[in-house]
């Protein structure tokens, strides 16, 4: 199986949908000629025209509204917006429209668009480009979330992204795009809504979202020398959530840290602690315990903006806590 | 224009006057409930703008849509529905007045100020990549001409070309705020310019020149060379929402000076001015009458969404 970068995943999901579809277009700034901040969308302006891959002025909201007009019309869009920070400027056609459409419409219109970003700290870009606002979208009624955190689960959940008829919203981590992982050659993939356990253990289960899953894995790497057994579960999709394969993990290992970029009040962290307890409580031995970046603005210089997101020994020192 | 298709223009505007009348009586019995911006006084541009496109077509509009609605094909049963929020509605009773999708007649509206000009942007995109001539008339008020949604919207229309009629509806009023005090230019059109667009200020109590204007437009967007800007200027006779407390933001002399330009009174003059009968007209207004009594006593009879019913349809099932 080959090894492909995380950025070279979404650029083969383009490619594979929108030779199948040619309904599935491309639309954002500087997704075309420049082909991407992280190289996603490089090459596809030569192979697919500008009919199907829009370089568009910098106007989210211009951008979403576009998306959803011609979505309901039925063109499936891939909207990206450069960084989740702008998405507020396009947060009205998001929520009030895209999320709304269907219902209003008494299922008569469908708004198939996916509106792909990234978010977290990596890039040491500041405060208004580095932060975690997943939770936001999780809490609307009507539109679907995504975190993806391999190239594999980059690829095969994207590529059901644009075949979904609800609007979605994908968020990649800009720390995510050069990692690497195998990823097959023959099309596959992977459906909304289903978790994935990336490590198996029995003492104690990590849910851990977006980047947060590498952090987790690295945790349980090392603890595994301390003889401790962490299972890591990642959600992939916040909504609608895999309760199942994360309520099964904890029965079995009787121990839950959720691990979360963006702050822990208010956030989708409190989403998974409370389907824990809601679902499994009987199975705990210890209250769950939330490892979240924390409640500040992300700082600019290189190391700090690291320092205020949890890492591998946030992790392990609360693995350790559940299990005192 | 001959007296018949005006005759049609008039049956047309005299409805949804009519239409907004027992609206507002059904408010006041607080049977419409919240959300219901009355149309009257702006028929002549839902009408004239409506006349100039056709059943396939797409509108989209704003929080105060039942004006083009029916002018677009909606039937006053199924808005009267949607008003008092029952079955059988346009949007199932669960929309209301300022919100709702009427997908076979393609009307899409909302109650965000601004944002239905990036919407119809979108719409336009996939009907110029249908080539089929296709267009979309988006409606809009003088208050959604200061948003970042105008602004961007008619950028990215202009920069595509998209086939898109983009028509500011100015009633003089965003809200109580009236646009000379907030709306910095004068005529509004002239926002166009800046978008390489020509803008065009018609009259928009006088439905022929809505007409004649909106016709020029779409006629330039089905060619390829949208979209089109047009300002018609109108007047809000009742408040922004039925009920609201006017006196605090317009006197009683304003409205009676614009009540005195009346759109309908207007084209009802032209009518017996080109020798309509009299008798005619008024047979005309009877069968609206009754036509909207009969869809009124429907509606009522219309039961309230369930729950269940009301919760429907939030998700396409994954």
């Amino acid at each position: 199986m080959p090894t492909i970068t995380y950025a070279q995943a979404i650029n083969q999901a383009y490619r594979e949908e929108m030779r199948r579809d040619p309904n599935v277009y491309l639309i954002g700034e500087d997704v075309g000629v420049w082909g991407n901040l992280f190289g996603a969308s490089q090459g596809l302006l030569d192979e697919f025209g500008p009919g199907q891959v829009k370089d568009a002025p910098i106007a989210e909201a211009a951008i979403a509204g576009c998306a959803v007009g011609s979505a309901a019309m039925g063109l499936r869009p891939i909207v990206e917006i450069m960084y989740i920070d702008f998405i507020t400027i396009a947060m009205d056609q998001i929520i009030n429209h895209a999320a709304r459409y269907h219902q209003l419409s008494g299922g008569a219109v469908r708004v198939p668009v996916v509106f792909r970003t990234q978010g977290g700290v990596g890039m040491r870009n500041s405060s208004q480009h580095s932060q975690s606002l997943e939770n936001w979208f999780v809490n609307v009624p009507g539109l679907v979330t995504v975190m993806p955190s391999t190239p594999y689960d980059v690829k095969g959940l994207l590529k059901s992204a644009i075949r979904d008829d609800n609007p979605i919203v994908f968020i990649e981590h800009k720390s995510l795009y050069p990692t690497e992982g195998a990823v097959p050659e023959e099309e596959y993939l992977i459906p909304l809504g289903v978790a994935d356990v990336k490590r198996e253990g029995t003492d104690v289960t990590i849910i851990a979202t977006s980047w947060m899953v590498l952090h987790a894995l690295r945790a349980a790497e090392r603890l595994a020398e301390e003889g401790i057994s962490c299972e890591v579960v990642d959600p992939r999709t916040l909504w609608p959530l895999d309760k199942e394969t994360i309520c099964n993990s904890v029965r079995k290992t009787g121990r839950c840290v959720v691990v979360t970029e963006a702050p822990a009040e208010g956030g989708f962290s409190g989403e998974l602690a409370t389907v824990v307890m809601e679902n499994c409580f009987e199975a705990l031995r210890k209250p769950v315990k939330r490892v979240c970046g924390m409640r500040t603005g992300i700082p600019y210089p290189a190391e700090l903006e690291k320092a205020v997101v949890p890492d591998d020994g946030w992790i392990a020192d609360a693995v350790c806590n559940v299990l005192a | 224009m001959t007296s018949e298709r005006m005759l049609a223009l008039y049956r047309r505007m005299y409805l949804i006057r009519r239409f907004d009348e027992l609206c507002y009586e059904l408010k006041m019995q607080d049977l419409v409930m919240n959300g219901f911006h009355p149309y009257s006084g702006q028929e002549a541009v839902g009408v004239g703008v409506c006349a100039a496109i056709g059943a396939d077509d797409h509108v989209v509009s704003t929080h105060r849509p039942s004006g083009h609605s029916i002018a677009k094909g909606s039937t006053p049963r199924s808005i009267f529905a949607e008003m008092l929020g029952r079955r059988g509605g346009v949007s199932q009773g669960i929309g209301g007045p300022m919100q709702w999708i009427d997908a076979p007649n393609r009307f899409f509206c909302g109650s965000i100020v601004g944002s239905g000009i990036t919407v119809a942007a979108g719409i336009a995109l996939a009907l110029q990549r249908e080539g089929k001539g296709r267009v979309c008339v988006c409606f809009f008020g003088d208050g959604a001409s200061n948003t970042g949604s105008f602004h961007e919207g008619l950028t990215l229309a202009a920069l595509w070309k998209l086939p898109v009629v983009y028509l500011c509806e100015n009633n003089q009023y965003g809200e109580a705020m009236p646009v000379r005090q907030f709306v910095p230019c004068q005529p509004l059109s002239k926002r166009a310019v800046s978008y390489g667009l020509e803008g065009v200020t018609v009259d928009g109590m006088d439905v022929e020149a809505v007409l004649a204007a909106t016709e020029a437009g779409v006629a330039q967007c089905r060619a390829g060379s949208g979209p089109a800007f047009i300002e018609a200027v109108t007047y809000r006779f009742r408040g922004h929402y039925g009920g609201d407390p006017e006196h605090t933001y317009r006197t009683p002399g304003e409205v009676a000076e614009w009540r005195k330009k009346c759109p309908i009174k207007r084209l009802r003059g032209r009518l017996l001015a080109d020798g309509v009968d009299e008798a005619a007209i008024d047979a005309l207004e009877a069968e609206v009458e009754q036509e909207l009594q009969e869809a009124q006593a429907w509606a009522l009879e219309q039961p309230f969404p369930t729950v269940e019913q009301a919760t429907e349809h939030v998700i396409v099932p994954l």
